[in-house]
């Protein structure tokens, strides 16, 4: 038998009994679009879930840690460990597979002042040919420059810094009536790691204050640069160079770093370029390890969710199985005939398997479009509610061969009775 | 009967099982028939003769004893091989015409067709020839329901013939018409398988419709009591019963 007279027999088999076909391919698209639905929210969540850790930080990055936590026994009771995070080490990471940047984290603190008003400013160097990997995204101005002449350096600003400055004597935001900072980023700016220039906190005046250097602002960093968008930006050079000057203020070991960030290219290739990392024996971590857990948690829904939808799609399986069950009884004598014609075994259950097929197609197919429509509604319902259904182009697919899937196999059953049946069954008249 | 018999059963036996008590069906039945023989199996209901058509179109299995046709012994097929030797060698036309109804009589001569899988143009060109052969050429169109009992019995000779068997077996093919249709369709089976040369095995209660064979097997209590020829020429002029006294 032709595959295309199979398809066009079945077809024509299935549509002569057209309410029962229709009730049970309706029973199909209920099942189909109750599990899409429920399965698409729970990608929602995820989605939800994934969309808000991003903001926190860019998902494709790595933090390495200057120590090790190893927990031999695994009771929870293990040691913090201190290990040598040196550019020797920065260099070794860089060669791993998977990485597209490696950025020695140095960050410090220090205050700025213009004029009567101050405020404190994390800053952190950064390589400038590094910078763009890592997705640092500048407002304004340009990166700045490693060059300090005559004890005047570059700065570029974090976003929003200049609206924190205020008066340490009165504690006064420094805003004029409209609201609006004094402090722009065309004002003139001072940068001290020494507190005691700021505040004149009692000391031994024996001990040498802290010197004062001219800062230029190059740029203001963007509010979109992720977890970097609030500190200040310093060429690495100059801020190695800064810290060697005030040592007792600023306590900046320049040859071994505290934290390295590494950039991987792609989200998936963040596990295997963690996992080296942590053989080389640093401590690391990255925005991928949260939402691990908390994909733990919402597979743990998702599970749920499928099972819900998943009743009525079993519901609908055992529909059609007592569809073409009824529909063999019905059609005994038919299939006695079309066997002493010469239609062979595997075509018999072939045209029953086919039928079934349909039906899955069918229902599978309509609910998937029924599914999109309620997905489309219950987004615009539940706007403020925190759920949200999303069906992925693989949902849909994957749903559609998940119905004909389980529509084969309720069908399986019945198409061995078919072809079992005898063919004397035409013989016999009623 | 010079030639090779096409179908030949030696001691067949056919017993069904009804609860606790055996039915023997068939009691060692010894047959052979040409190639181009019209041959009529008679008898009372309960002789064993639907059994010994079915036996020997291979839809059921011999308790014992060989049939071999076309020398393959189908005593010793599976299902799924008799089906195919079915499709290839043997048509069968049913008491009840068994017509599929939603499809019109074109169609269901193509049916049989389909299962060889023959392309629809081609199934189509050959049902058109055989029913046009059988004078139906101008219900090509009509369903099942639209034409009389005659007809539809026609459009069941013409599915068994579509595949141009070697041999076809009919189970009573006059048991649902009047005198007067059946011997109209008796006449149109006897004469296509006469001009094709094909092997023809009938089964009826029919004494009048025996009169068209050219060999009378008679049955009774599943074994064969008697053989008859048939003189044609006779036949054609006389009336039946003189016959066979």
């Amino acid at each position: 038998m032709r595959f295309i007279d199979l398809l066009r027999t079945a077809f024509l088999n299935l549509w002569r009994r057209k309410l029962r076909a229709v009730l049970t391919v309706l029973g199909m698209v209920i099942g189909t679009c109750s599990i899409v639905v429920m399965v698409s929210l729970g990608i929602g969540m995820r989605q939800a879930m994934i969309d808000s850790y991003a903001q926190m930080g860019s998902l494709t990055n790595i933090t390495v840690m200057n120590w090790k936590y190893s927990d031999p026994a695994g009771d929870g009771m293990g040691n913090w460990e201190e290990v040598k995070l040196d550019k020797k080490a920065v260099e070794a990471i860089r060669q791993l597979p998977g990485v597209v940047a490696v950025m020695p984290q140095i960050t410090a603190w220090g205050i700025v002042k213009s004029g009567r008003y101050v405020t404190d400013i994390s800053i952190m160097a950064i390589d400038t040919e590094q910078a763009a990997a890592f997705d640092i995204k500048l407002e304004s101005g340009d990166f700045p420059s490693s060059r300090s002449s005559g004890g005047t350096y570059e700065i570029v600003f974090g976003n929003g810094v200049t609206s924190y400055f205020y008066d340490p004597k009165t504690g006064k935001q420094a805003v004029d009536r409209d609201g609006n900072s004094k402090i722009t980023i065309d004002s003139r700016f001072q940068l001290t790691f020494d507190y005691n220039n700021i505040y004149n906190y009692e000391t031994d005046p024996s001990t040498p204050r802290g010197k004062f250097y001219k800062l230029v602002p190059s740029g203001v960093v963007s509010a979109e640069s992720n977890e970097f968008s609030w500190y200040c930006l310093m060429d690495i050079e100059a801020l190695e160079k800064l810290a060697k000057e005030n040592e007792t203020f600023m306590n900046i070991d320049t040859k071994n770093y505290n934290q390295v960030i590494v950039k991987c290219e792609s989200t998936e290739a963040v596990k295997s370029v963690k996992a080296a990392i942590d053989e080389m024996g640093y401590g690391t971590n990255s925005l991928q390890d949260w939402i691990e857990q908390s994909e733990e948690q919402i597979q743990k829904t998702q599970y749920l969710l499928g099972a819900i939808g998943g009743v009525s799609l079993l519901v609908a399986a055992i529909g059609i199985m007592n569809t073409m069950m009824m529909s063999i009884y019905e059609r005994t004598k038919e299939i006695g005939i079309i066997k002493v014609l010469g239609c062979r075994m595997g075509n018999i259950a072939g045209l029953f398997l086919t039928e079934s097929a349909y039906i899955g197609l069918f229902g599978g197919a309509i609910g998937i479009g029924l599914s999109y429509g309620i997905s489309t509604a219950l987004n615009k319902l539940l706007v403020n509610s925190g759920l949200y259904s999303l069906i992925p182009v693989y949902l849909a697919v994957g749903a559609v061969a998940f119905s004909m899937v389980v529509a084969l196999v309720s069908g399986f059953y019945p198409a061995i009775r078919a072809m079992r049946l005898s063919p004397l069954a035409a013989i016999r008249n009623e | 009967m010079e030639a090779a018999p096409i179908i030949e059963a030696r001691n067949v036996k056919k017993v069904y099982r009804v609860g606790s008590v055996d039915i023997h069906a068939l009691r060692g039945v010894d047959l052979a028939i040409s190639p181009g023989e019209i041959c009529c199996i008679v008898g009372r209901s309960g002789s064993g003769k639907s059994t010994l058509l079915n036996v020997l179109a291979g839809l059921e299995h011999v308790t014992s004893g060989e049939i071999a046709i076309a020398g393959k012994r189908l005593d010793r097929m599976t299902q799924g091989e008799l089906i195919v030797f079915r499709q290839k060698h043997v048509g069968f036309v049913f008491q009840s015409f068994n017509l599929m109804p939603y499809y019109t009589a074109l169609e269901n001569v193509a049916f049989p067709l389909t299962f060889k899988g023959v392309p629809r143009m081609k199934r189509e060109r050959a049902a058109r020839q055989t029913l046009t052969e059988l004078g139906l050429e101008t219900h090509l169109k009509h369903k099942p329901a639209q034409l009389s009992g005659g007809q539809q019995q026609r459009v069941g000779i013409a599915r068994a013939l579509v595949g141009n068997p070697d041999i076809v077996f009919a189970d009573e093919p006059t048991g649902n018409l009047d005198s007067a249709t059946s011997d109209e369709v008796m006449k149109s089976i006897c004469a296509v398988m006469r001009e094709r040369r094909k092997t023809l095995v009938m089964v009826t209660h029919d004494r009048n419709m025996a009169s068209y064979a050219d060999r009378i097997i008679s049955l009774l209590d599943g074994r064969v009591v008697d053989i008859k020829v048939n003189d044609h020429s006779r036949a054609d002029t006389d009336t039946t019963e003189g016959m066979h006294e």
